[in-house]
């Protein structure tokens, strides 16, 4: 029963950066109609950002998960207005192919600069080690991951559901034409949100490079399985991002745990399983045409 | 209105812009096609070309990777240095490609290396899939490969043919040394956490049978996804029956994301960690302190003796870093060739495998080195080292202390009949 | 936005010069293209030739779904992996010339293709492309666990090219070019065949509007499957050509990440243009070639730098932006005369 309790929390600590880096994709679906393939690219951009960081300027961890996110978000936002942008008006693909082929130029590029061996990155002080509750021993960041991921996508949610801003996004997710209808600017936002998508995306990366390894390769099956997050949430759906990232978390720690050859195909099971039954998602509306 | 000269148009742009198009790929493409042509000489082409094929940009770039290249070159120069006008090969190159640790690539990197490129002999190729890929086009096209980089004793065993040497290490010299020390140290009960493909697979069973034969007891032998980054459960499990030691047999990046995970668990301090394949490249990686204490075999260490350190100082003098033991089996390796195709005055495969067959060699890196005849397994003393605590740490690069040298005969036992060479 | 998703996909295809059926153009390109296809391993290292014509028509069965059918299949990997592996297989244990193992393979591919495409065309839009992922995900991990059929990591290695004892065909890789590509020029006919066919008309009406397609009495589920079989058949094709060439099959075959390279390659060709393909596929093939050998070491800079710059200036492709300048020339001529 103990080890259960320990891959659950394992389960909710890698849940919890699907669910970050989920929810900026399904936003970015949501608004802007973009298939963003380059959001793994973006998560490991974060990582690295917080090694560069500390490498470069000293500053460490906590630092790390303001300032990085905040130079995601205007990466974000370059890539918005100087790419993304040309592309909107035409079908998803193209802007589908578009990150995708950002993808493998961000990639090589951070292979190029930085090389493959991986970037070191320690522990934040206070959070090594582990911390004995009911007498388990639970990796203390592994909490901490999970707690703070959660708390963001409170934080996010209460920011969609409580402010202006919030509620253009939702309107605009659930009906842009309609929300243009009625004299709301959509157009404004859709470049924050983007940017903000990808901060998400570089926050997940953040939480991350403590532990695991930050080589420029480590988002690259990432974005595969936040796939299966968004389309086992439901397209568009914000909180089917963050709960399908948990759940795919959980399953993935029980999947290695109990099952560890079933472990890397039950994700993609599930997921055809989800489309083919119920494509919305768990959480998304029901499918139009 | 479609009228005759509009089509005629339309015809002549299109023929243009196909002709263009295949004036285009001839340009790109800078030759090399055409049937091949064969014909057999003193030496093949007049002079004898080197590939080197290795992970150039990958996580093995820094183990071997460009720089082996210039420990060939160092191997030339000496060789031409040694024989002067008497030298049988007169004009030597090398040939690099970067096969990505794929096998698929390496494939066709090989076939083009000794097709396109004239090589006579292939080196290097780390990563087991791919040296065993090499390993079949080096039948096919009958022409030397030796291995330096790779674990699996697959290429001297139920893979080996008549062309392939493997020169430096397997992963059942790796059991025999780490495995048969720490048990005997008094690390008796273990689990072995492994990667669920051919090698990792490989390691398990050579390490399992070696702790046993060692006395001790293999409690659970956990497999994980190959590859991965998360091994939280699995370390989880490896606590299990709180073993003494916990044995991981994972490689280059996976093993960089399982060291640093499992320092981060309770295992830590509670259980010695045992690496079963481990290069300095890796100690370098995640620093020191992540590996500190940890008890690995290494073929060879640069700073071992004099005679290790002064060829070191020759190749750090050319490239700034220290060499790991796959630079420095690179340059033995392709000495011991050239001085074989001086001995035999060709560089006709057949000839130059018969005469390195059974040979004893004694240099730098080969310290009571022996070519196996019964299977190309090249035999030579091997180290057992232990990771420095930083304070140990003298200079750059300074990070084992080698606590034991585990003789030829011990680390390699005996051929099993797997292998039959053709 | 989100309806976007669940529509069908809608290709931006290039307008091409119009020409009529007996225009002597359409021969010229055949004769051209077909000059070129013989005369390639004269100037291409030979198996890198083969490479060039495999991809093209993979290439080929990818548009075929997306430019004339509307779908966008991310998983057509899994049929130009799971070719790979059984016309490896039967070519290693049957001992049969390796037509026979390439024809094994396609038919293999064809056959899995049958419930995963009743599956997936359920779905349209980018869900189809995310089940289709999920399915080629799924045999890539069947293919990996499957280790004693597959070799797993290391591959499946060794495959002979067994052709009726001729040792030229069989050994040296000039001559087997010309052996494969037969079998890559029938997969280019048969693609040819179907989309300048009534079957063919039906599918862009579909692409087009498939709610009209189905009022006028269309079983568009069904057509969709048949096509999906075709274009899976296609692709084990060029994959079971391509595991011969290479005497190897490898995971990467039925990696994700070759299921995005051959619909880079088809959009750089040129969607809906279908002759797009094997011009996408030689300049991809033979740029990733020439870095390799140059030893420049940021390939993927240079990839994702061009794919970058043909979906957001060229997204018609190579071949669809050559349409366009004939046609542009076409008008002007036809405007100046009238």
């Amino acid at each position: 029963m103990g080890s259960f309790v320990q891959y659950t929390v394992q389960g909710l600590a890698a849940g919890g950066f699907y669910a970050l880096a989920a929810l900026g994709l399904a936003v970015i679906f949501g608004v802007l109609g973009v298939v963003n393939f380059s959001h793994g690219a973006c998560y490991m951009l974060g990582a690295v950002g917080a090694a560069v960081l500390l490498d470069t300027t000293n500053l460490g961890f906590w630092p790390a998960l303001l300032i990085v996110p905040l130079v995601l978000f205007v990466f974000g936002v370059l890539m918005e207005r100087l790419l993304v942008r040309w592309l909107l008006q035409l079908d998803p693909l193209y802007n589908f192919l578009l990150t995708f082929g950002l993808t493998l130029l961000l990639v090589d590029l951070v292979k190029r600069r930085y090389g493959v061996s991986g970037l070191p990155y320690e522990l934040p002080a206070g959070l090594e080690g582990n911390v004995t509750i009911g007498g388990l021993s639970l990796s203390a960041y592994q909490i901490f991951a999970c707690l703070f991921s959660l708390a963001v996508c409170l934080l996010v949610w209460a920011v969609l559901t409580k402010t202006r801003v919030g509620m253009i996004v939702r309107a605009a997710t659930e009906d842009s034409e309609r929300t243009r209808a009625l004299g709301i600017n959509v157009t404004r936002w859709v470049t924050p949100v983007f940017g903000f998508g990808i901060a998400l995306a570089g926050l997940a990366g953040v939480l991350a490079a403590p532990f695991r390894a930050i080589t420029a390769d480590m988002g690259s099956n990432f974005v595969i399985i936040l796939f299966a997050v968004v389309v086992i949430g439901g397209l568009g759906s914000i909180l089917g991002a963050v709960v399908g990232g948990f759940l795919v978390g959980l399953v993935e720690a029980y999947g290695q745990a109990y099952a560890p050859s079933f472990a890397q195909v039950v994700i993609f099971v599930l997921m055809a399983v989800v489309v083919l039954v119920r494509p919305a998602g768990l959480f998304g509306r029901a499918e139009v045409a | 209105m479609r009228t005759a000269s509009t089509t005629r148009t339309g015809t002549r742009g299109l023929v243009a812009i196909a002709a263009i198009s295949a004036l285009g790929l001839a340009a790109c493409s800078g030759g090399g096609g055409g049937p091949q042509t064969g014909g057999a000489s003193k030496l093949t082409n007049d002079k004898i070309v080197i590939g080197l094929l290795n992970d150039q940009s990958g996580v093995y770039k820094d183990l071997s990777g460009p720089n082996s290249a210039v420990a060939i070159q160092m191997a030339i120069d000496d060789y031409k240095a040694k024989h002067g006008d008497q030298a049988v090969a007169k004009t030597v190159e090398i040939v690099q490609a970067d096969h990505q640790n794929k096998a698929d690539v390496a494939n066709s990197k090989a076939q083009e290396m000794y097709d396109r490129q004239n090589a006579d002999l292939i080196l290097d190729v780390p990563n087991s899939a791919a040296a065993l890929a090499v390993a079949t086009q080096a039948k096919a096209k009958k022409k030397l490969y030796i291995n330096i980089g790779a674990g699996t004793t697959a290429l001297t065993g139920a893979q080996c043919n008549k062309y392939t040497f493997h020169w430096a290490y397997d992963t059942a010299v790796l059991a025999k040394g780490t495995a048969g020390t720490i048990v005997g140290e008094g690390g008796k009960t273990w689990n072995i956490v492994y990667p669920d493909y051919a090698f990792g697979q490989d390691m398990n069973k050579s390490f399992s049978a070696e702790v046993k034969t060692a006395g001790g007891t293999v409690g659970q032998s956990i497999a994980t996804p190959f590859p991965s980054d998360n091994f939280a459960t699995f370390i989880t499990k490896a606590g299990d029956g709180s073993p003494q030691v916990v044995g991981t047999m994972h490689a280059g990046g996976d093993l960089i994301n399982f060291v640093k995970q499992y320092n981060q668990s309770e295992l830590k301090g509670k259980s010695e960690l045992a690496v079963g394949l481990m290069f300095i490249t890796d100690i370098h990686s995640l620093g020191v302190d992540q590996f500190a204490g940890t008890q690995f075999t290494d073929a060879w260490y640069w700073n071992f003796d004099e005679q290790n350190r002064a060829w070191a100082d020759k190749f750090t003098a050319k490239t700034q870093t220290r060499p790991s033991f796959a630079h420095a089996a690179n340059y033995s390796a392709a000495l011991n060739y050239l001085e074989a195709v001086q001995a035999a005055g060709t560089d006709d495969a057949d000839t130059i495998v018969k005469s390195l067959e059974g040979k004893k060699i004694n240099d730098f890196f080969l310290r009571n080195g022996e070519v196996r005849a019964a299977d190309h397994n090249v035999t030579h003393d091997v180290y057992l080292a232990k990771v420095k605590t930083k304070d140990q740490v003298k200079e750059a690069w300074d990070y084992e202390e080698i606590t034991k040298t585990v003789p030829a005969a011990q680390a390699y036992a005996a051929p099993d009949g797997s292998c039959k060479l053709s | 936005m989100s309806e976007q998703m669940t529509a069908r996909v809608d290709v931006d295809l290039a307008e091409g010069p119009v020409l009529s059926r007996r225009s002597p153009v359409r021969w010229v390109m055949l004769v051209v293209g077909l000059a070129i296809a013989l005369a390639l391993p004269w100037f291409v290292y030979p198996p890198v030739a083969m490479d060039v014509a495999a991809w093209g028509l993979f290439a080929m069965s990818v548009d075929l779904l997306l430019g004339y059918t509307g779908l966008l299949s991310f998983g057509h990997a899994a049929f130009w992996g799971t070719s790979a592996y059984v016309s490896g297989l039967v070519a290693i244990h049957a001992g049969v010339p390796f037509p026979v193992a390439i024809l094994a393979g396609t038919v293999f591919a064809m056959v899995i293709a049958v419930p995963i495409g009743y599956l997936s065309v359920r779905r349209t839009g980018i869900y189809f492309a995310m089940v289709t992922l999920a399915f080629a995900q799924m045999i890539y991990f069947v293919a990996n666990q499957w280790r004693d059929l597959t070799g797993g990591e290391n591959g499946l290695q060794g495959i002979p090219k067994n052709f009726f004892g001729i040792e030229a065909v069989e050994t040296d890789s000039f001559y087997f070019y010309y052996a494969g590509l037969v079998f890559i020029l029938v997969g280019m006919f048969i693609a040819w065949r179907v989309v300048n066919s009534p079957f063919g008309r039906v599918l862009v009406a579909i692409r087009d509007n498939p709610a009209r397609a189905r009022a006028l009495g269309y079983n568009v589920e069904k057509y969709k499957i048949v096509a999906f079989v075709i274009s899976a058949g296609l692709a084990g094709l060029a994959g079971g050509v391509f595991a011969i060439s290479h005497g190897f099959a490898s995971l990467q075959e039925l990696n994700w990440t070759t299921s995005g390279k051959v619909v880079l390659i088809t959009v750089l060709g040129g969607i809906g243009t279908l002759w797009g393909g094997p011009v996408g596929a030689a300049i991809v093939v033979q740029l990733e070639d020439w870095l390799a050998s140059s030893g420049f070491e940021g390939t993927g800079i240079i990839l994702g730098a061009i794919f970058v710059l043909i979906v957001l200036l060229f997204r018609h492709g190579v071949w669809g932006t050559g349409r366009q300048v004939v046609a542009w020339f076409q008008r002007r001529r036809q405007r100046r005369q009238s």
